[in-house]
């Protein structure tokens, strides 16, 4: 057992909210399963050694921290500080079709409308989704009801500025035929454990724009997720941009619920000098006709290191699914390193299944030619690699937020030396 | 500017360019030619010094430096410009980044402040129209998605921002219809002032309408059989690459 999950349990049974049912379903499937062993398939390749014996603290949020700013980009933010809600929901001006309610403010009927999305998305495997349902006191519902355009982002943002333990969660409930763009936000450098979770019940012939951006460096560690179920030709479009620290972790899982639904996943990973990043997907074609695009790439600088585990199941009945999954990694040293893992399970025999997975270097002619123009081999290096990363980029349907990631990004790839 | 002394180069250990002589002084146009597989595309890559060509024997100078003792990207900032036969894609660096990035590295050489980058786009938006590619070129992937054509043109247009003082043409007619030859050529023609030089290599004598060479040399296995002035090319034109011997018989020019 792990000193930080035992004080997790200890925490959990004094939550008596009116999700307590489900939390102490968590609480007793964190005691039977123990910590995560090392030989754990989920963990083989990330270690758990900086969060096992860590204290479990909870701060106050009494330390201001603003929100990053995006020119140009019209949002609706609700912002946790520390692991708490510090936007006043109502003083929000919403846009009719849009309910934003939180755990804590619920009456009566929204607490019955939590409870129908609190942890039916995700799936149970994930130990720390476990912790999050046993501890996520702070939580949002965010409801777009049916046949709504929401032009606004709205931001899920987690700010950690202290040494604390953060655990919130968002259900998000996406009505049929409804258009909705939502992004969540994690980032911090204290040493703070956050699992921020989210699951999204995404209605038929509904459109979900989604970013995930994991911000956590130096010494923060997180564990989050983001989990989707899409209904009858649902369309998800989401952006996952991670950093590296000693311990981050992302899960992604998309779930096709329902006939034709259509997902499509960039993810990003540029980690600097000895860091580590973690991110585990999973696609779960369970209807037909369902189709599903995956592109990981990620840039892995000196002592850091990644790992992507890119699942896709196609059941049984999922015939006509077509789904690819491709993920390219460049390393910068010797002393970087990888660990890319396909996986995939197909029952139904009439499907388009391609996946790929590439650890590179720079191409020769490409390099040649940068360098027949007069520019410096490192500065090459630099372009292009760095134009590996930028071609995501430009897939992102958001001009803002596009224009604004880039520069942090190449601004990042800039500090990374090429050894 | 160019001295080409007894050269010798390799690839993979195969010997191409076996004795290769070649004296080109400033303001020259000098137009290579020869059958396919003579070593035209391998000069061009020796003298900018693509990796995995070596040279054994022989010299190359240029304004007097020696070439072999350069990088890459020294050569190209000492003036060479080689115009690609087959222009790499890409995809995630942008035209003008690169183009921006490479005339400010040539400036920097030669002493000149680099350009900011509106100082920049307009001369990449001048050279762009001289070409006649559509402005949004510019903001794409580098030849991304271009045609052979608007390959061709993207180098040209290289070609004129960079101001070079030696160019390399290497079979930039290779798959180009009248009209985008005429591009090509004119966007050459416009760069020939008297000081700069041209090496214009080519299977074809219908580039050389175009662009008139003071010298036609002929290449074949390596070295120059024969030289002489523009009238050469037509006579290989017009008998074709036999005269070299019974294995070129019925290849045109």
């Amino acid at each position: 057992m792990s000193q930080w999950l035992e004080k997790v349990i200890d925490v959990a049974q004094g939550n008596q909210d009116f999700l307590a049912p489900a939390r102490q379903q968590a609480v007793s499937k964190l005691q039977q399963a123990g910590w995560p062993s090392q030989r754990a398939e989920q963990w083989r390749f990330t270690s758990l050694a900086p969060l096992k014996d860590r204290a479990f603290t909870q701060a106050k949020a009494d330390t201001v921290v603003s929100a990053p700013e995006i020119t140009g980009l019209d949002a609706i933010d609700i912002v946790f500080t520390n692991g708490e809600l510090t936007t006043d929901l109502a003083a929000l001006t919403l846009p009719e079709g849009l309910r934003i309610v939180s755990f804590a403010g619920a009456n009566a009927q929204q607490q019955e409308d939590i409870q129908t999305l609190f942890g039916r998305i995700k799936p149970e495997r994930h130990v720390f989704g476990q912790v999050n349902d046993a501890l996520s006191r702070q939580g949002v519902m965010i409801d777009v009801a049916d046949n709504i355009e929401i032009s606004s982002v709205i931001r899920l943002i987690n700010l950690s500025s202290v040494d604390s333990d953060n655990h919130t969660r968002a259900l998000i409930k996406l009505g049929n035929n409804s258009k909705a763009k939502v992004m969540e936000l994690g980032q911090g450098e204290h040493d703070s454990m956050n699992t921020a979770m989210a699951e999204y019940s995404i209605g038929d012939h509904a459109c979900l724009e989604h970013y995930r951006f994991a911000f956590y460096t130096v010494n923060a560690k997180a564990v989050g997720g983001s989990h989707f179920k899409l209904g009858e030709a649902a369309n998800l479009n989401s952006t996952v941009v991670g950093y590296g620290s000693p311990l981050s972790r992302l899960d992604i899982d998309i779930w096709h619920a329902a006939e034709n639904a259509f997902a499509k996943l960039n993810a990003i990973y540029l980690l600097a000098e000895g860091e580590m990043f973690d991110l585990h997907t999973c696609i779960e074609h369970a209807k037909p006709n369902g189709t599903s695009e995956e592109n990981a790439r990620g840039i892995i600088g000196d002592g850091a290191r990644a790992v992507f585990n890119g699942r896709i199941h196609i059941h049984r009945d999922a015939q006509k699914t077509l789904a690819e999954m491709n993920n390219r990694n460049l390393l910068l040293s010797r002393r970087a390193m990888i660990n890319t893992k396909p996986e995939l399970e197909i029952y139904a025999d009439d499907v388009k299944c391609a996946h790929g997975a590439t650890v590179a270097e720079i191409e020769g002619s490409e390099l040649f030619y940068l360098l027949s123009r007069g520019i410096s081999r490192q500065r090459a290096m630099v372009m292009l690699n760095f134009g590996f990363i930028r071609e995501l980029v430009n897939d992102i349907p958001n001009e803002a937020i596009a224009q604004w990631l880039l520069p942090q990004l190449s601004e990042r790839f800039a500090r990374m030396e090429v050894k | 500017m160019l001295s080409i002394k007894n050269l010798h180069a390799s690839v993979e250990d195969k010997d191409i360019i076996r004795g290769l002589n070649l004296e080109v002084k400033a303001g020259e146009v000098h137009a290579i030619m020869g059958p396919n597989g003579a070593g035209k595309s391998t000069l061009g890559y020796v003298l900018s010094g693509r990796e995995g060509y070596s040279v054994s024997e022989g010299e190359a100078t240029l304004n007097g430096k020696d070439l072999m003792e350069m990088e890459i990207e020294e050569r190209a900032r000492e003036g060479m410009f080689l115009a690609f036969q087959y222009p790499v894609e890409i995809p995630g660096v942008s035209n003008m980044e690169f183009m921006k990035e490479s005339v400010n590295a040539v400036r920097e050489q030669r002493g000149q402040e680099s350009l900011t980058a509106a100082e920049f786009l307009k001369k990449a938006k001048e050279a762009c129209k001289q070409v006649q590619l559509p402005l949004d070129f510019l903001k794409r992937g580098v030849n991304e998605g271009f045609s052979g054509g608007e390959k061709k043109r993207n180098e040209i247009m290289q070609m004129i921002l960079l101001e070079p003082t030696l160019c390399i043409l290497d079979e930039s007619d290779s798959g180009l219809d009248v009209d985008a030859l005429q591009v090509v050529a004119d966007g050459v023609n416009s760069q020939r002032d008297g000081e700069r030089s041209f090496i214009v290599v080519t299977h074809y004598q219908r580039l050389l309408d175009y662009i008139k060479p003071d010298y036609v040399h002929i290449l074949a296995e390596g070295k120059i059989v024969k030289s002489g002035d523009a009238s050469l090319a037509l006579e290989v034109e017009k008998s074709g690459y036999g005269f070299l011997g019974k294995k070129y018989e019925g290849e045109t020019a």
